[in-house]
C-alpha cells in the first residue's frame, strides 16, 4: 500500500478511538466508532487474497450491526431523557441494547463467533491491532456507562465468554485462533468485574494488552502462525523460546508473573461483594485457558516437537526488527511485586 | 389525515427501506431510494425544516443519487433482479412488510402516534441566539450553529468522508 495512504488510514484508526474515548456527546461517540471501523478495513485487507477479504467482510458486517444497535440505544436514551450527554443510560431497554452492542464490538459470548474467523484470516500485524487497539474504544464506553448496566446480562455474558474462550481454544493449533480465544476469555474476565470495580477492568485491559502485544511480537519475530512452526524456534533463537514460555505462562495467570495480578484483584473484588460461586467458577474455567497455553509452551520450549529433519531449520526472509520487545517482555512478566501501587488508583 | 401525515410518511419511508434492503438489483434500490428521499423530505418539512428538505432533494437526490444511477447503469446485468423474480428477495421483502404492519398496529393500538421528546431542561447546551427579534426559522439557525459552535463536528465528519473515499479506493484497487 502507498505509505502515505497507509499512514493516513492508520492515523484515522487512532483518531476514531480517541474521539470515542474523549467525547461527551453520544453522536460523536457513534461517529468515532464508524470512523474506526471504516479505516481499519484496508488495514485488515493488507494482502489481497480471498481469505483476508472474507475476514474483513465478516468484521465489517458484525461491527456495523453493533453500531446500528448502539445508535438505536442512543436514540431510545434520547427519547427517555431528552439529552445527549454520557452520564448514565436512563432507560433499562436502552441499557440492555447498548450493552449488547458493545459486547458485539468486543467479541463477548454470544457474539464471539467472528473473533477466531477474522483473526485467522488476516496477517499477524493486523491481528495484533484487531485484538488490542480495537478493544479500547468499546471498553471505555462500558466503563462510562457502568453504573447503569444490567448486572445479570453482563455477568452472564462474562461467564459464558470465559467458558467459550477456554473450551474453544482447546482444539486449536493455529496461533492466531488461539490468541482469538484467549482474547474472548480475557474480555470475559474484564467485564465480570465491571459493575463492581471498573478500575480493575482498566487494569486487566492494560495488562492484557501488554501480554497480547508481547505474544504477537514474539510470533512476528519467529514468523510463525502454527504450533508446528512455533516449535522450531529453538533452532533459530533459543532466547525467544524461553521468552515465549514466560509470556504464555503469564497469560495463563500463574502467580509469580504479572498476569496473575488482574485475576487476583478481580477474584478479591468479587468475593468482597459476597459472590463466592462466581469467582470460583471463573478461576476453574481459566484452567482451560492455562491448558492450551501450557500445551504451546510444552511443544515450543520444553520439548523438541516431532518433525521431519529437513524442517528443523527455519527459513524466513530476513530477521524482523521488532520494536520494544524487551520492555514489553519485562512488563508482561515482572509486574506482580508492584501490586501495592494499585492503592494510588483510589 | 393531516394530523397523521408524519406517521403515514414515516411508514412509507420504512417500507421503501425494506424495499431496498431485500436486495433487488441496485437500479431498483435506487428507485426506492428516490421514493424514500422524497418522503423523508416531506417528514422533515412537516417539522418546519424547509431548508433541510430542499437540501435532501438537491444534494442527495439530485447529486449523489444521479451519480449512483449512472454508475449502476454502467455496471448492470442483462436480467436484473426485481422483488418478485427471486424467492429469497420476495420472502425478505414480505417479512419486512409484515414486521412493519405489526409495528404500525402496535403503535396505533396504543393511540399515541406522535413520539414526544421529554425535554428535561437545557442543561449545558449553548443557547445560540442571533440577537435580533422577529420571526426566524429555527432549523436554519441550527445549520448556522453547526458551522460556528459545532466546528469540531464539521471537521470530524469532513475527515470521515475523506477517509471514506481513501478507504474505498484502497479496497477496490486490488493488487
Amino acid at each position: 500500500m502507498n505509505p502515505l495512504i497507509f499512514t493516513t488510514i492508520l492515523m484515522t484508526v487512532l483518531l476514531g478511538t480517541m474521539i470515542v474515548m474523549m467525547s461527551s456527546h453520544w453522536l460523536m461517540i457513534w461517529i468515532g466508532f464508524e470512523m474506526n471501523l471504516l479505516a481499519i478495513i484496508p488495514i485488515l485487507m493488507k494482502k489481497y487474497n480471498p481469505r483476508t477479504m472474507e475476514a474483513s467482510t465478516k468484521y465489517f458486517l458484525t461491527q456495523a450491526t453493533a453500531s446500528m444497535l448502539l445508535m438505536m440505544a442512543i436514540i431510545i436514551n434520547l427519547m427517555h431523557s431528552g439529552q445527549w450527554t454520557i452520564t448514565k443510560v436512563f432507560n433499562p431497554t436502552a441499557s440492555i441494547i447498548m450493552t449488547s452492542a458493545l459486547a458485539m464490538k468486543l467479541g463477548l459470548t454470544p457474539f464471539h463467533f467472528w473473533v477466531p474467523e477474522v483473526t485467522q484470516g488476516i496477517s499477524l500485524t493486523s491481528g495484533l491491532i484487531l485484538l488490542t487497539w480495537q478493544k479500547l474504544a468499546p471498553m471505555s464506553i462500558l466503563y462510562q456507562i457502568s453504573p447503569s448496566i444490567n448486572l445479570n446480562i453482563l455477568l452472564t455474558m462474562a461467564v459464558l465468554s470465559i467458558l467459550v474462550g477456554g473450551w474453544g481454544g482447546l482444539n486449536q493449533t493455529q496461533l492466531r485462533k488461539i490468541m482469538a480465544y484467549s482474547s474472548i476469555a480475557h474480555m470475559g474476565w474484564m467485564t465480570a468485574v465491571l459493575v463492581y470495580n471498573p478500575t480493575l477492568t482498566m487494569l486487566n485491559m492494560l495488562i492484557y494488552i501488554m501480554m497480547t502485544l508481547t505474544m504477537f511480537m514474539l510470533f512476528i519475530h519467529s514468523s510463525s502462525t502454527t504450533t508446528l512452526s512455533l516449535s522450531h524456534t529453538w533452532n533459530k533463537t533459543p532466547l525467544i523460546t524461553t521468552l515465549i514460555l514466560i509470556t504464555l505462562l503469564s497469560m495463563g495467570g500463574l502467580p509469580p508473573l504479572s498476569g496473575f495480578m488482574p485475576k487476583w484483584m478481580i477474584i478479591q473484588e468479587l468475593t468482597k461483594n459476597s459472590s463466592i460461586i462466581l469467582p470460583t467458577l471463573m478461576a476453574i474455567m481459566a484452567l482451560l485457558n492455562l491448558y492450551f497455553y501450557m500445551r504451546l509452551t510444552y511443544s515450543t520450549s520444553l520439548t523438541m516437537f516431532p518433525s521431519t529433519n529437513n524442517m528443523k531449520m527455519k527459513w524466513q526472509f530476513e530477521t524482523k526488527r521488532i520494536t520494544l520487545l524487551p520492555p514489553l517482555i519485562v512488563m508482561s512478566s515482572l509486574l506482580l511485586p508492584l501490586t501495592p501501587m494499585l492503592s494510588i488508583l483510589d | 389525515m393531516m394530523t397523521y401525515i408524519v406517521f403515514i410518511l414515516s411508514v412509507i419511508f420504512v417500507v421503501s427501506f425494506v424495499g431496498f434492503s431485500s436486495k433487488p438489483s441496485p437500479i431498483y434500490g435506487g428507485l426506492v431510494l428516490i421514493v424514500s428521499g422524497g418522503v423523508g423530505c416531506g417528514i422533515i418539512m412537516n417539522f418546519g425544516g424547509s431548508f433541510l428538505g430542499l437540501m435532501v432533494f438537491l444534494i442527495y437526490l439530485g447529486g449523489m443519487l444521479v451519480v449512483f444511477g449512472y454508475t449502476t447503469a454502467m455496471a448492470t446485468e442483462q436480467y436484473p433482479e426485481v422483488w418478485v423474480s427471486n424467492t429469497t428477495v420476495m420472502g425478505v421483502f414480505l417479512l419486512g412488510l409484515l414486521m412493519e404492519v405489526m409495528l404500525v398496529l402496535y403503535v396505533l393500538k396504543g393511540e399515541e402516534v406522535g413520539v414526544v421528546f421529554k425535554f428535561s431542561g437545557v442543561g449545558d447546551w449553548a443557547i445560540y441566539d442571533t440577537g435580533d427579534s422577529g420571526v426566524f426559522s429555527e432549523e436554519i439557525m441550527g445549520v448556522a450553529a453547526l458551522y460556528s459552535y459545532g466546528a469540531w463536528v464539521v471537521i470530524v465528519t469532513g475527515w470521515s468522508l475523506l477517509v471514506g473515499v481513501l478507504v474505498i479506493l484502497e479496497v477496490t484497487r486490488g493488487d
